[in-house]
C-alpha cells in the first residue's frame, strides 16, 4: 500500500536507522501513558474559564459576586487579580510583548479570557461563569488586514499606527538588475487561510502553588522551559521557583509554545487559593481561543529568462496577525525567507506586514509560514512554465539550490539532495503512464530549516542541553530539556546516545519533559531537536564515553597509536575487536577509580557562524495525484510521492511516520481545513464543521529519502516532518491547474470554489470566441 | 441530583460506582473508575478517542449514558494485554509506528480490535472504513492501516493471548 | 453541560409510552443517543425525564414478507440493518446508505427509530426510505397510527408526533417490479452527514417508460423534502439523459436550501441538479436489469 525506498543508503550504524520502537511506545499502546489532560492531585479543583463574546471591547467593570455565591466556588480571577504584566515571546523586544492573557481593561477578540473560576466541580465552575457580570463598552473592530491598515481603522493596540504590527523587510542580490535582465515577469495576488493546529490533547494545564511560594505546573505544551520563563515574568517569580512537566503531551504542531489560558489562569487561581487547579478546554475554546496558522495576502513578482533562468522575485505579504504578536512576528520572516526557497536568484526581496486584527491571534504552526509561501510560489512558478512552454521540473531543478549556495547574509547551504528528488519525482511520473480523464497530477517543491538560529526569547543558556548519566548496571540516564510532543524526539535521541556510547536503546533512560530535572533546552520547534539537541546528546554520549574509555587504556596498557570504541557493549580495540571487555564490567571498575562517582558527560549546542536563519535545511518535492468531479468540484486525492533529503535519516520509522502525517496535515491545508470568520467569530469551532483529512481520505504515501550528509547535525541528520507541511497545497493546486488550466489563488481550494473556477473560464472563453 | 448505584464490567472487572445519571460512558470510565488510557477529544461525537468495545462493538463512550451500559462487557485499551503480554494489534502498533503523540492511540486501538474480530481479510479499504470514526491529527493513518493489516494478514498468529 | 434529569429505564415498549404519557411535556426518549446527548450537551434540550428504550427488546426486531415488505423495530441498529443478507437481497440501497452513515461506532450504537425521529434534514435513512415510499409506526399511551414519511417532517428538527408519541417500527413496502432506489449524499470526508443528498427510486413499466418516480432530497430544505416536480418530468418520460438533465433543473429549482460555510444557496441547487440527475438516472439503469 506505500512504497518506502532510500536513495545512497549509507548505514555503517549498529542503532541508527535500524528498527527501533519508539521508546515510549509500550506506554502508548497499552493506555498507561498519562497526559496533562489526565492528571488529578489530591484536593484539586477545576477551572473554567469565561470569554469574551466581543471581538472589541472595552472591560468597564466585572462583578463576580453571584459566583462567588455559589456553593463549590472557591475563586474567582480577572485580570485585576493579576499583575497586568504584557507578555509575548519574543521577550527581547517589549513593544512585541503585547498580551496579558487576562486583559485588565479592554478585549480583542472573540474567546478571549475575561475570568477565571476555580469550583470543586467542573460543572460548579461552568455554572459560576453564567453569574458573572461583565460590563463591557464595545467598539468598533476590524477583522481582515486590508481594512485594518486602513487609516481611520480601529486602534487595536495604542501607538501601532494602522494596527501594524511587525514589519520585515530581507533583502539579497541585485534585484532590480535581475528584473531588468529578465526577459518575462510576472505578478500575481494570493491568499493563504489560516488553519488550526487541532491537537488531539486540547489545551490544558494543572497548576499547583504551595505555602513555601514554590509552583508547580502540569501543562500540555512543546517547550517546559519557555513556559517556565514566561510565567516567572507575568508572575514576577524567579525561575527556578517554578516546575514545569509536560508529560505525555498530545500533539503541538507549533500551537503549544506559547503562554495560553490554562497554564496561565490554572497558576492565577492556584495562587489565590493554594490548591492544585486544572482546566482542560473544550474542543470548542480550543479552536476559537487557542491560535492558528496565520492567514496571508501575498503579492510575489517573479522575473525570469526565457530559457527558464530565475533572475529575480519581489514579495509583499500582509498577514492577519489577530490580536497579538505571539510567535506571528517569526511566522512573518520564515514565510518570506522560504518564499525564496529552494531557487537561486540573482536578487530576491521581500516585505512583509503583520497587521493586527480583531481575530483570533495567528502563530506558528507546522511549517512556520512557508506552506503559505509555498502556495504561492510554487504555482507561479508552474504558470510561468506554462507561460513560457517550458517543462516546470526541469526549470525547477536548473535554478535549485545546491551544495554550497550561498544566500547572502541569510544562509550558506551544506547539503543538498534536491536533485536527487527531482530525479525520483520523474520516475514516479513516468511510472503512472496515461492517467484516466479524470485525474492530474501535481508537484512542488520546497526547503526547510533545522532549527532556528533565533533568540527573541533571549535565553541565555545553550540552546540545546543534555547530561548523560552512566550507572553503574551499565544503564543509561539520559536528560534532556527537548520536549516530546509525539514526533519521536525522546526515541531520536535514545538512538543516538546508544549509537555513540556503544550500547542498547533499551539501555537508555530518556528523562525529558520537567525543568526541575533536566538541563534547559529551548523545545521542540522550528525541526531544531533533532539537529540541536541531537548534538548536545551526541557531545554528551562522547563526553561520557571519553571517560571510560580513559580508563580502559588505562588497564589496557595499548599502543597509544590504537583506538578504542564500543559497539554493542563490548569495549574493544578498532583493530583487534575480538578482544575487549564487557561494557558493564568496564563501568563498575570505572567507578571504582572515580571513587564512586558516577560517569556523568555533558554536552550542549548553540548554532554560531551559521547565517542568519538556520544551520541546515532539508530539500524535498511533493507529488500528488488528484481526482476532480468536473461537476461538483470534489476533490480526491488518489496517489502521493515524496522525495526527500533529511540528511542521514536517524530513524526510518519515525520519519515515514513524519512525512505522512505532515502529507495529511498539509494536503488537508490544500483542499479542506477551513476557518471562516463572521464579525470575527469563528464560524466551525468544532469536529463536525471543521474538515481534516480521515483514512479513508489518505492516499497512499510513497517516499523515497534521499541520503545525504549535513556535516552540522549530528551523525549527518537534518530536518523531517515539518518541511513536508509546505509543498502540498501547492501541489494540489498545481494538479488542478494540469488537468483545467484554471489557477486556484485562494487556499484552502473547496469544491464550490473548483466549480466557481472551471465556469468563469467557460464564460471567459465563450467571450473571448465572441 | 441524586447519584444512583451503577454496576459495570470493565476489562472483566466488576466495579460499583455511584454516579448521576447523566454520566457519560466515557466519564464513569475515567473519572470514576480511573481508567484514562480512555481520552476525550470533542463534545461532537466526532473524534472517537473515546472508542470502547461494548459487547464486541466499537462505540463512542462520550455518545452513550453510563447507565446504558449496565450489563454490558466493555473493554478498554487497558484490558488489551494479558499479564503484561501485549496484543496483536498492540504489536503491531508497535512495529509500525502507528502512533505518534498518542492521544488517540487508546481508541484507535479499540477500534481497531473491534474491526479485526468482525472483518476477516479486510481490503485496504475496508481497513481504512473501519477506523474512519477516529481522528489521529499525527500520523496520517496509513501506519494505522498497515498495523491492522498484518495482524489481519496473520503476523502476530502466535502472539494471540 | 447536560443538565440533570431522572433516567427511567422501562422494561417493555408499552411500559415507555405510559412514562412518555406521564411525562410528555418534560420527557424525552433516549435509544442510542448519538445525536440527543450531542444537543443535550449543548444545552439546547433540557429533559427532566430521559426515558431509556435502547435495549428494548421487543422493539429490536426485523422481518420481511413480500407482501408487507420490510418491518424494523424503532431499536434496530444501523450496523444491524447494514450487515443484515436479507436487507442487501431485498433493498441494497438500504445497505449502501448504511454504511456511508458517520462512522462504525455511531452505526452500532445508533438506531434508526432514533435517526428518523431526530428529523434533521441531512439525517441519511430518511431521504432513501422516503424514497421507497416508506412510513413509521408511532405509538401512545392511547394507541397506534402509521406516518407517511411523506407527511412526518414538519418543519427543522419537528415531526407529526405528539409529545406522548415515539416511533415503534419503520415500514418499508416491498419493491415493486422493475423498480430501483439509488442514493448519494455530496460531503467532503466519507463519513459525513451530506451537504445535500438525493435519494431516486425509478419504477418501469413493461415498456420501458417511467412509471413512477419518487425523488427526495436531503439537506436542501428545512426538511427531507420530495422534489415533485422533478418527479413529474420523470413520470411518463421516456428515459434519457436529457430527461435526467431536466429533472436535475427542476429539482434545483423546487428545493429551498439555505448557504452555509460549507455552501453557498446556489451551489446547494447546482449539486443537486448534478446529483438528481446521476441518482435518476443511477436508478433507471437498476430497475432496466431488476426483477
Amino acid at each position: 500500500m506505500n512504497k518506502y525506498t532510500v536513495i545512497n543508503p549509507h548505514e555503517p550504524f549498529k542503532v541508527i536507522n535500524t528498527h527501533i520502537h519508539n521508546v515510549d511506545g509500550w506506554a502508548k499502546v497499552t493506555g498507561r501513558a498519562a497526559y496533562t489532560f489526565d492528571i488529578k492531585l489530591p484536593g484539586m479543583l477545576y477551572g473554567k474559564i469565561l470569554r469574551s463574546p466581543h471581538p472589541h471591547a472595552n472591560i468597564r467593570g466585572i462583578d463576580a459576586s453571584k459566583a462567588l455565591a455559589l456553593d463549590g466556588v472557591k475563586a474567582v480571577v480577572t485580570g485585576k487579580d493579576t499583575l497586568g504584566i504584557k507578555q509575548g515571546i519574543w521577550r527581547r523586544y517589549k513593544d512585541l510583548c503585547d498580551e496579558q492573557i487576562l486583559p485588565v481593561d479592554k478585549v480583542r477578540y472573540i474567546g478571549e479570557p475575561v475570568a477565571a473560576v476555580a469550583a470543586t466541580t467542573e460543572e460548579i465552575a461552568e455554572k459560576a461563569l453564567d453569574l458573572i457580570e461583565v460590563d463591557y463598552e464595545v467598539l468598533p473592530a476590524v477583522f481582515e488586514p486590508l481594512d485594518a491598515i486602513k487609516k481611520g481603522a480601529p486602534e487595536i493596540h495604542e501607538g501601532f499606527e494602522r494596527n501594524i504590527n511587525v514589519t520585515r523587510h530581507i533583502e539579497w542580490g541585485e534585484v532590480e538588475e535581475g528584473f531588468e535582465e529578465a526577459e518575462y515577469i510576472r505578478e500575481d495576488w494570493f491568499r493563504c487561510g489560516g488553519q488550526a493546529h487541532m491537537c488531539m490533547e486540547t489545551r490544558c494545564a494543572v497548576s499547583s502553588y504551595t505555602p513555601d511560594k514554590k509552583l508547580t505546573i502540569y501543562h500540555s505544551n512543546q517547550s517546559p522551559y519557555y513556559m517556565q520563563g514566561l510565567m516567572a515574568g507575568v508572575l514576577d517569580m524567579r525561575e527556578g521557583d517554578i516546575r514545569v512537566v509536560a508529560p505525555y503531551v498530545g500533539g503541538g504542531f507549533g500551537g503549544k509554545f506559547e503562554l495560553d489560558g490554562a497554564i496561565f489562569c490554572t497558576a492565577i487561581l492556584s495562587m489565590k487559593c493554594y490548591k492544585p487547579v486544572k482546566i482542560v478546554y473544550t474542543r470548542e475554546e480550543d479552536f476559537i481561543a487557542s491560535k492558528r496558522r496565520t492567514p496571508m495576502f501575498y503579492y510575489t513578482r517573479t522575473g525570469v529568462k526565457k530559457d527558464g533562468t530565475f533572475c529575480a522575485r519581489e514579495a509583499k505579504v500582509f498577514t492577519n496577525g489577530g490580536a497579538y504578536t505571539g510567535m506571528g512576528a517569526t511566522a512573518l520572516y520564515l514565510t518570506g525567507f522560504f518564499h525564496s526557497f529552494p531557487y537561486r536568484w540573482k536578487g530576491y526581496r521581500y516585505d512583509g506586514y503583520r497587521v493586527y486584527t480583531n481575530t483570533l491571534p495567528s502563530t506558528s504552526m507546522r511549517g512556520f509560514g512557508a506552506p503559505q509561501a509555498m502556495w504561492c510560489s510554487e504555482q507561479q512558478i508552474e504558470w510561468i512554465a506554462a507561460d513560457l512552454g517550458l517543462d516546470p521540473i526541469e526549470m525547477r531543478r536548473k535554478n535549485s539550490h545546491q551544495e554550497g549556495t550561498i544566500l547572502p547574509g541569510q544562509a550558506t547551504i551544506a547539503s543538498c539532495g534536491i536533485d536527487q528528488c527531482y530525479d525520483e519525482i520523474t520516475k514516479w511520473i513516468k511510472g503512472k503512464g496515461k492517467l484516466p480523464a479524470n485525474r492530474s497530477i501535481g508537484i512542488s517543491a520546497c526547503g526547510f530549516m533545522s532549527g532556528g538560529i533565533f533568540n527573541w526569547f533571549d535565553s541565555p543558556y545553550s540552546f540545546s542541553s543534555a547530561v548523560v548519566t552512566i550507572n553503574q548496571d551499565g544503564t543509561v540516564e539520559l536528560h534532556i530539556g527537548a520536549q516530546e510532543i509525539g514526533q519521536g524526539s525522546n526515541t531520536t535521541m535514545a538512538i543516538i546516545c546508544a549509537e555513540t556510547l556503544g550500547v542498547k536503546v533499551e539501555d537508555i533512560k530518556v528523562h525529558s519533559g520537567d525543568t526541575d530535572h533536566c538541563p534547559p533546552d529551548l523545545g521542540a520547534w522550528g525541526s531544531r531537536q533533532t539537529l540541536m539537541t541531537g548534538n548536545a546528546t551526541k557531545m554528551a554520549s562522547e563526553n561520557a564515553k571519553k571517560q571510560l574509555l580513559e580508563f580502559a587504556y588505562a588497564q589496557s596498557g595499548l599502543n597509544i597509536v590504537y583506538d578504542l570504541d564500543i559497539k554493542d557493549r563490548w569495549v574493544h580495540a578498532i583493530a583487534r575487536p575480538e578482544r575487549g571487555e564487557d561494557f558493564v564490567k568496564l563501568v563498575r571498575k570505572a567507578l571504582r577509580g572515580k571513587d564512586g562517582q558516577k560517569i556523568v558527560g555533558r554536552g550542549y549546542y548553540t548554532p554560531h557562524r551559521k547565517g542568519m536563519i538556520s544551520p541546515a535545511y532539508s530539500y524535498m518535492l511533493q507529488g500528488v495525484e488528484v481526482e476532480v468531479d468536473e461537476e461538483t468540484g470534489k476533490i480526491t486525492l488518489m496517489d502521493s510521492m515524496t522525495a526527500h533529503d533529511c540528511g542521514q535519516p536517524i530513524n526510518h520509522l519515525g520519519l515515514i511516520g513524519q512525512l505522512e502525517g505532515a502529507f495529511s496535515m498539509a494536503a488537508g491545508y490544500g483542499y479542506l481545513e477551513y476557518m471562516p470568520y463572521e464579525d470575527g467569530k469563528l464560524m466551525n469551532p468544532n469536529l463536525v464543521d471543521y474538515k481534516m483529512i480521515r483514512a479513508p481520505e489518505m492516499p497512499p504515501a510513497n517516499i523515497a529519502e534521499i541520503d545525504t550528509y549535513e556535516p552540522e547535525g549530528p551523525y549527518g541528520a537534518k530536518e523531517a516532518g515539518e518541511g513536508l507541511t509546505n509543498p502540498t497545497a501547492a501541489a494540489i493546486g498545481n494538479a488542478l491547474f494540469h488537468r483545467f488550466g484554471v489557477q486556484m489563488k485562494e487556499c484552502p481550494v473547496r469544491p464550490e470554489m473548483v466549480v466557481n473556477a472551471l465556469k468563469e473560464k467557460k464564460e471567459k472563453e465563450a467571450a473571448e470566441k465572441k | 441530583m441524586e447519584k444512583q448505584l451503577l454496576r459495570l464490567n470493565v476489562n472483566d472487572q466488576n466495579y460499583e460506582i455511584y454516579i448521576n445519571p447523566k454520566t457519560l460512558l466515557v466519564e464513569a470510565i475515567r473519572d470514576h473508575i480511573e481508567l484514562t488510557g480512555t481520552k476525550r477529544g470533542c463534545d461532537t461525537v466526532s473524534c472517537g478517542a473515546c472508542t470502547v468495545v461494548v459487547d464486541d462493538m466499537a462505540v463512542k463512550a462520550c455518545s452513550v449514558l453510563a447507565v446504558q451500559a449496565e450489563g454490558t462487557k466493555i473493554l478498554t485499551s487497558e484490558g488489551l494485554e494479558v499479564n503484561g503480554k501485549l496484543a496483536p494489534i498492540q504489536k503491531a502498533f508497535l512495529d509500525e509506528g502507528a502512533f505518534q503523540c498518542g492521544f488517540c492511540t487508546s481508541g484507535m486501538l479499540m477500534s481497531s480490535v473491534a474491526f479485526l474480530n468482525e472483518t476477516k481479510k479486510p481490503t485496504e479499504k475496508e481497513i481504512r472504513d473501519g477506523i474512519e470514526g477516529n481522528i489521529c491529527r499525527c500520523t496520517g493513518y496509513n501506519s494505522i492501516v498497515r498495523a491492522i493489516d498484518s495482524v489481519a494478514k496473520g503476523k502476530y498468529t502466535e502472539d494471540k493471548v | 453541560m447536560i443538565s440533570d434529569f431522572t433516567y427511567l429505564k422501562p422494561g417493555s415498549a408499552k411500559e415507555a409510552l405510559k412514562m412518555l404519557a406521564e411525562h410528555q411535556d418534560d420527557g424525552k426518549i433516549i435509544c442510542g443517543g448519538q445525536s440527543l446527548l450531542i444537543i443535550m450537551r449543548q444545552g439546547l434540550v433540557t429533559p427532566e425525564y430521559v426515558i431509556d428504550i435502547k435495549k428494548l427488546k421487543d422493539l429490536n426486531y426485523m422481518t420481511f414478507d413480500p407482501k408487507d415488505g420490510l418491518k424494523m423495530g424503532a431499536t434496530t441498529t444501523h450496523r444491524t440493518i447494514e450487515k443484515s443478507a436479507m436487507v442487501k437481497e431485498k433493498y441494497p440501497v438500504l445497505v449502501e446508505m448504511e454504511e456511508k452513515l458517520a462512522s462504525i461506532q455511531v452505526r452500532n450504537w445508533g438506531t434508526i427509530g432514533g435517526n428518523l425521529a431526530h428529523a434533521d434534514a441531512a439525517g441519511d435513512p430518511a431521504p432513501v426510505l422516503m424514497s421507497m415510499g416508506g412510513s413509521v409506526k408511532v405509538a401512545s399511551a392511547s394507541g397506534e397510527r402509521v406516518i407517511s414519511l411523506d407527511d412526518f417532517y414538519t418543519d427543522l428538527f419537528e415531526t407529526a408526533m405528539n409529545h406522548d408519541e415515539m416511533i415503534v417500527e419503520v415500514i418499508v413496502p416491498p419493491r415493486p417490479a422493475k423498480s430501483a432506489t439509488k442514493y448519494q449524499k455530496f460531503n467532503l470526508l466519507d463519513s459525513d452527514q451530506g451537504i445535500v443528498a438525493v435519494a431516486a427510486t425509478i419504477t418501469l413499466n413493461g415498456g420501458g417508460v417511467c412509471k413512477d418516480a419518487r425523488i427526495v432530497l436531503g439537506n436542501a430544505a428545512s426538511t427531507t423534502i420530495r422534489a415533485k416536480e422533478a418527479e413529474k418530468v420523470l413520470i411518463g418520460a421516456k428515459l434519457d439523459d436529457a430527461v435526467f438533465q431536466k429533472a436535475g433543473e427542476a429539482a434545483a429549482a423546487e428545493c429551498q436550501p439555505v448557504a452555509d460555510i460549507h455552501a453557498s444557496e446556489e451551489y446547494r441547487r447546482h449539486l443537486i441538479s448534478i446529483l438528481t440527475k446521476r441518482m435518476a438516472k443511477a436508478a433507471w439503469e437498476q430497475a432496466k436489469i431488476s426483477g
